[in-house]
């Protein structure tokens, strides 16, 4: 069932068909599922370091900003000590945008997407550390799974039944201006700290996207309100229509040739590697699911690397 | 380049696969997909094509895309043939057939 001509609801699957679908995928990633969970488990771990820090009556190790104030007080001011702090758990909300454009069923990467998700959200769901979604986009962007639904099989075969891998567009700026709200929206109704809430979208799509400038200005955006935006090129067909002595396919072969005015006027042809304008700073191809948990788990522990050093 | 416009449709971009029936006109084996605006019309593909061929003197270049010539921008054709920017075209090129005035004059 990969017709190119689908009607936007003519495809979509009947419940079982859903539910099928979701326990094949679940079942083919059971082990990939269980390794992703242990290099997760590592990653996301809360730091262990604890510091001192308060202004209590009793404690260990004595503040020394409050002595003076302690004695200006005539030893009113007592709250001069400083306790071992419990490292708070970390809570997470991960989005995973899927795209549901065309351009998906044609370079059959919907088996690979739905790999994807079955693996990411049943690892999280073995971490118990946060929030899932699932959001899809093509022309138009849709919440298929909200944050505040527990994500279970059901929900798993509810996400499926929202796809069709028809929508005739791929607009990767709206995805982005749309889950930015999104994320704000979620950070005010989480629990707890703020500061304790980390956010991570991760894009599964074929990876083809226009605007270039206007998605790096999107990603800082993100970036500078601490959301981790990785994107994972599916690049599913690249082997196959090799293997069949077909055209290249891959997404390392694109190239984007582009006719841009010259100081003079001139129209000038330029012709470079799609991938040297990838708008995204983390970025991983995958050709295979199986890739799939070591190679993200390297852009993770890259990611949380970072924002440890500066201080976040 | 006005990236401050408001973004819109006339930035759509298609990928497309160049081929041709004409072995001296053959593109190099690993010519991959090309990204190209659907702007463009026959004049720039051909500047495109000789591009790749890397031709001292341009070869004038006709396209076909599902067997038919294209006479217009690649936006318009999609939309007269109801086809999907989403999708790969397979965009096949032939040499554009010289003028009858000019054959006579020689
Ligand atoms: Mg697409």
């Amino acid at each position: 069932d990969t017709h190119l001509d689908i009607q936007d609801d003519a495809d979509t699957m009947s419940i079982e068909e859903a539910r099928r679908s979701w326990s094949d995928h679940e079942a083919s990633t059971r082990n990939l599922a269980l390794v992703l969970t242990e290099h997760l488990r590592l990653i996301l771990q809360p730091t262990q370091a604890t510091k001192m820090r308060g202004d209590f009556r009793t404690g260990k190790r004595l503040n020394i900003k409050r002595i003076i104030p302690y004695i200006a007080s005539s030893y009113k001011r007592d709250k001069i000590w400083m306790r071992r702090s419990v490292p708070s758990k970390r809570a997470y909300q991960i989005m995973l945008a899927i795209d549901d454009s065309k351009s998906m069923a044609e370079s059959e990467s919907r088996d690979l997407a739905f790999e994807t998700l079955a693996l990411v959200a049943k690892s999280m769901s073995m971490l118990e550390v946060g929030e899932l979604s699932v959001v899809r986009f093509g022309g138009d962007v849709s919440v298929a799974h909200d944050f505040s639904t527990p994500f279970t099989s059901d929900a798993g075969a509810d996400v499926f039944r929202q796809f069709t891998f028809a929508q005739s567009k791929t607009d990767v700026r709206k995805l982005l201006a749309e889950s930015i709200e999104l994320f704000r929206a979620a950070r005010l109704k989480a629990a707890g700290s703020a500061s304790d809430l980390w956010q991570l979208q991760l894009i599964i799509s074929d990876g083809v996207c226009e605007d270039h400038p206007t998605i790096r200005q999107l990603v800082r955006t993100a970036h500078e309100e601490r959301i981790m935006v990785v994107f994972i090129v599916v690049d599913a067909t690249a082997q196959k229509a090799e293997a069949a002595g077909g055209p290249r396919q891959s997404i390392l072969d694109l190239q984007t040739a582009k006719f841009v005015k010259d100081a003079a006027g001139e129209s000038q042809l330029s012709i470079v590697k799609y991938l040297d304008t990838f708008p995204f700073r983390y970025y991983l191809i995958v050709r295979d699911v199986q890739e799939l948990p070591g190679v993200l788990a390297g852009a993770l522990r890259q990611w949380f690397a970072e924002v440890v050093e500066s201080g976040g | 380049m006005a990236t401050a416009q408001v973004p819109g449709d006339r930035l759509a971009q298609v990928r497309i696969h160049l081929k041709t029936r004409s072995p001296d006109i053959e593109l190099p084996q690993d010519t991959g997909p090309i990204l190209v605006s659907t702007e463009l019309k026959r004049y720039q593909l051909s500047t495109l094509v000789n591009r790749l061929l890397d031709t001292e003197k341009p070869i004038p270049l006709e396209f076909l895309v599902n067997g038919q010539f294209l006479r217009t921008s690649i936006d318009e054709f999609l939309t007269q043939n109801g086809i999907s920017a989403e999708t790969t075209l397979s965009v096949e090129y032939v040499k554009a057939l010289i003028p009858p005035l000019y054959v006579a004059s020689y």
